[in-house]
């Protein structure tokens, strides 16, 4: 049974974790994971949560599983990690994670003057705020800091398990 | 063998399972989803809201939908990959679960259109075949039954009423309404309290509202909402079957004799019955029948006339909003604004019809209320800026808790009659198939221009009382996109079997023992939400199936 579980929750991280290949159109020049890039691109585009000791990354673990979103959706989430990072490399060498703060400003900036830059950004800023403002069963909202932050009481009765 | 078999739990089935099962005849209902009670209904947004927990996801079934524009010409969108949706509450109950509850009687001259505003071309406006007397004793059987509560206030288009007032008191409102009603006064309209379909106090054994703040698109918890579920279902003998989808019905000689219907999981299952009931929402109902061929109906049961499908409609109008800011308010003013969980309830049907200066127009209703309480839906309304620039970081953070802090959306929402016309139908698609393998829906969809110049008449009264009761960032959209939780239409009653698919007691014209009690019946919709007519509609045919069976 323990080894089932542990196959499970391996194949529940596997999107994140696995390797997402970075090319200039000609030539492999970097390896990611979507999971590094997203953990620093959220708190990139809303520290709030981080100040509010909220985790918003793992909560996309749950967006990449769920059966309610399409696989396009999904396949768009780990494809904005791959563009996100050929873009700072196009501009400064480096992938997205190792830039400094201000560069990687720049580089957000940069991707929303195109559609599928914005459109990420807004897909990425909707997750953080469902991990936040939802309820805390499902592992973000921690001990609902995001409700209290916006004076919010979460409707009765709460969620018992999660839906996935 | 079942006396009767009703296809779809929702407002249009449940009444005749109720009355039915209730006089000692044996009655299946056949649901698609699952059966949610009270203790399931929780108040979960990722689940009810984002991820849309009681429909089908649209890549296992899905609609095809033809858009025309008003040169006729149509673009085909793959319901799917436009992730477009007209599925509403698959569960037992159906979509009267999740509804508001706002409740208007249709009045009498939504059952006269034709005769009391004329024709308006390029539409298919007809008298309805019964009158408004005839339904009224249902509209107050739904008061009793379902439970309604409210205070009746006179005004110039109040209907005809058999009993003097609600048998159930008002819900309580936030302290707000008395600004809405300042501001009606001072602009001579009559504020009226909005009917609800939620129990304000313990009665018909369930328990009262606990206003929990979370009503429209969620389960009620406490039972107070009359969803079809809480107010008939778990209240009567009827066999409920789940997870049973009707793909099919078979007929001979005259009959309809068996309902075929597959689990999820594609099993197959025969239900046999002297009786059927095809309630399963208006599209829905089109398509089972149109899917539902042989060799005597080769273009779908009950359709000699070909009529099935046709004048589809929806409920026109749109929504608009206006904001109450702190720098403009007192200390109590604030804290009246931000009282959680109080009703608004107000409803103006001052220009229920209206004379633009050459003829008098049908009108229609518009209700207020606060905007919803989704903490998620809320915040990313402020993700961009005027310009539509994407924000993100320290600048929306300080944006979004402003707004949600120091200000509160006052809604509104117009309802007025969508016009039937040819190009709003439905149809099935020669190719598409959902996951049962059955031919998907097609909505074809088309509105009539006049649709939207009354819901702009009705929208700017609308902003006058905003206006008046000092709200800022005034704002509204009428539009020609159709709700799909207000739909009506598609299999039309009356007396003409050539014109028509039902004849005056919702029984097809072609067949002995099929009966549609969804809202599917309905040629015209009148200006307001569909729910309380469809009720009344099958408590009224539940009477003559009734003395049907005693017959048969």
């Amino acid at each position: 049974m323990q080894n089932f579980l542990h196959r499970r929750n391996f194949l529940k991280a596997g999107v994140l974790s696995s390797a997402v290949i970075l090319t200039n159109g000609c030539s492999i020049f970097g390896i990611t994971t979507s999971r590094d890039t997203i953990k620093v691109v959220q708190d990139d585009l809303f520290p709030k949560a981080k100040e509010l000791g909220i985790n918003t990354s793992n909560y996309i673990s749950i967006i990449y599983r769920h059966h309610k979103i399409a696989t396009e959706d999904k396949e768009f989430l780990k494809n904005g990690v791959k563009w996100l990072n050929e873009t700072a490399h196009d501009r400064y060498q480096k992938h997205y994670t190792k830039l400094p703060d201000e560069k990687r400003q720049l580089v957000l900036q940069e991707i929303v003057t195109k559609k599928w830059g914005k459109n990420w950004v807004d897909s990425m800023m909707r997750y953080i705020f469902e991990a936040m403002l939802g309820d805390p069963i499902y592992g973000g909202n921690n001990h609902e800091a995001g409700w209290e932050w916006l004076a919010f009481t979460g409707g009765k009765p709460r969620a018992k398990r999660m839906y996935l | 063998m079942y006396d009767i078999c009703i296809i779809g739990s929702g407002a249009g089935g449940s009444p005749i399972a109720y009355e039915l099962s209730n006089a000692g005849f044996k009655v299946v209902v056949l649901e698609k989803g699952a059966y949610y009670k009270e203790e399931d209904l929780t108040k979960d947004e990722l689940a009810v809201s984002r991820r849309d927990k009681f429909t089908p996801p649209l890549w296992e079934q899905k609609h095809i939908i033809n858009e025309y524009s008003a040169s006729g010409n149509f673009t085909r969108y793959d319901g799917a990959k436009a992730n477009w949706s007209f599925w509403n509450g698959s569960m037992v109950g159906g979509s009267s679960n999740l509804m508001s509850g706002y409740f208007h009687r249709m009045k009498p001259q939504d059952f006269e259109l034709l005769s009391a505003y004329g024709e308006i071309k390029g539409a298919n406006v007809v008298d309805w075949c019964i009158s408004y007397e005839e339904l009224e004793s249902y509209y107050e059987k739904v008061e009793r039954v379902i439970g309604v509560s409210g205070k009746i206030v006179p005004h110039k288009y109040l209907e005809p009423r058999s009993t003097p007032n609600f048998p159930y008191p008002m819900l309580e409102t936030n302290g707000v309404t008395e600004w809405f009603d300042k501001a009606c006064k001072e602009l001579e309209f009559t504020p009226i309290p909005t009917p609800r379909a939620v129990l304000s106090q313990a009665a018909l054994d369930r328990k009262g509202c606990v206003y929990s703040n979370f009503c429209g698109s969620y389960g009620c918890e406490s039972g107070a909402k009359g969803s079809a579920r809480a107010a008939l279902l778990q209240k009567c003998s009827a066999k409920v079957i789940t997870d049973a989808f009707v793909y099919k019905l078979e007929e001979k000689n005259g009959k309809v004799t068996k309902a075929h219907y597959y689990t999820k999981h594609k099993i197959p299952h025969i239900i046999n019955a002297k009786i059927f009931v095809v309630a399963a929402q208006a599209i829905e109902t089109s398509r089972l029948l149109l899917n539902s061929k042989s060799k005597v109906f080769p273009n779908g049961l009950a359709n000699s006339s070909g009529e099935l499908g046709k004048n589809l409609i929806f409920s026109a109008g749109g929504s608009g909003s206006g904001r109450f800011i702190f720098e403009n308010l007192t200390k109590k003013q604030r804290e009246t604004l931000m009282q959680p969980g109080l009703f608004f309830n107000r409803s103006l049907q001052d220009s229920y019809d209206y004379n633009d200066g050459c003829r008098i127009y049908k009108g229609g209703t518009v209700d207020f209320l606060f905007e919803h309480q989704n903490i998620i839906s809320r915040v990313n309304r402020e993700l961009y800026d005027e310009n539509g620039n994407i924000l993100w970081g320290e600048a929306l953070a300080q944006k979004i808790e402003k707004r949600l802090k120091t200000s509160r959306l006052l809604t509104f929402e117009v309802f007025n009659d969508w016009l039937p016309t040819d190009n709003c139908s439905v149809s099935v698609d020669t190719q598409e198939k959902d996951k049962y393998g059955i031919t998907v829906g097609v909505i074809n969809l088309n509105s009539h221009p006049h649709d939207l110049e009354v819901g702009e008449y009705l929208a700017k009264q609308a902003v006058e009382v905003l206006e008046e009761m000092g709200a800022v960032e005034i704002e509204y959209s009428i539009s020609s996109s159709p709700p799909p939780n207000l739909v009506a239409g598609g299999c039309r009653f009356g007396k003409d079997p050539k014109h028509s698919v039902l004849n005056k007691n919702c029984k097809a014209h072609d067949l002995e023992n099929l009966y549609v009690t969804d809202a599917s019946f309905m040629p015209t919709g009148g200006s307001v939400p569909y729910t309380w007519t469809i009720y009344a509609n099958s408590f009224r045919v539940a009477e003559v199936i009734k003395k049907e069976l005693l017959i048969l």
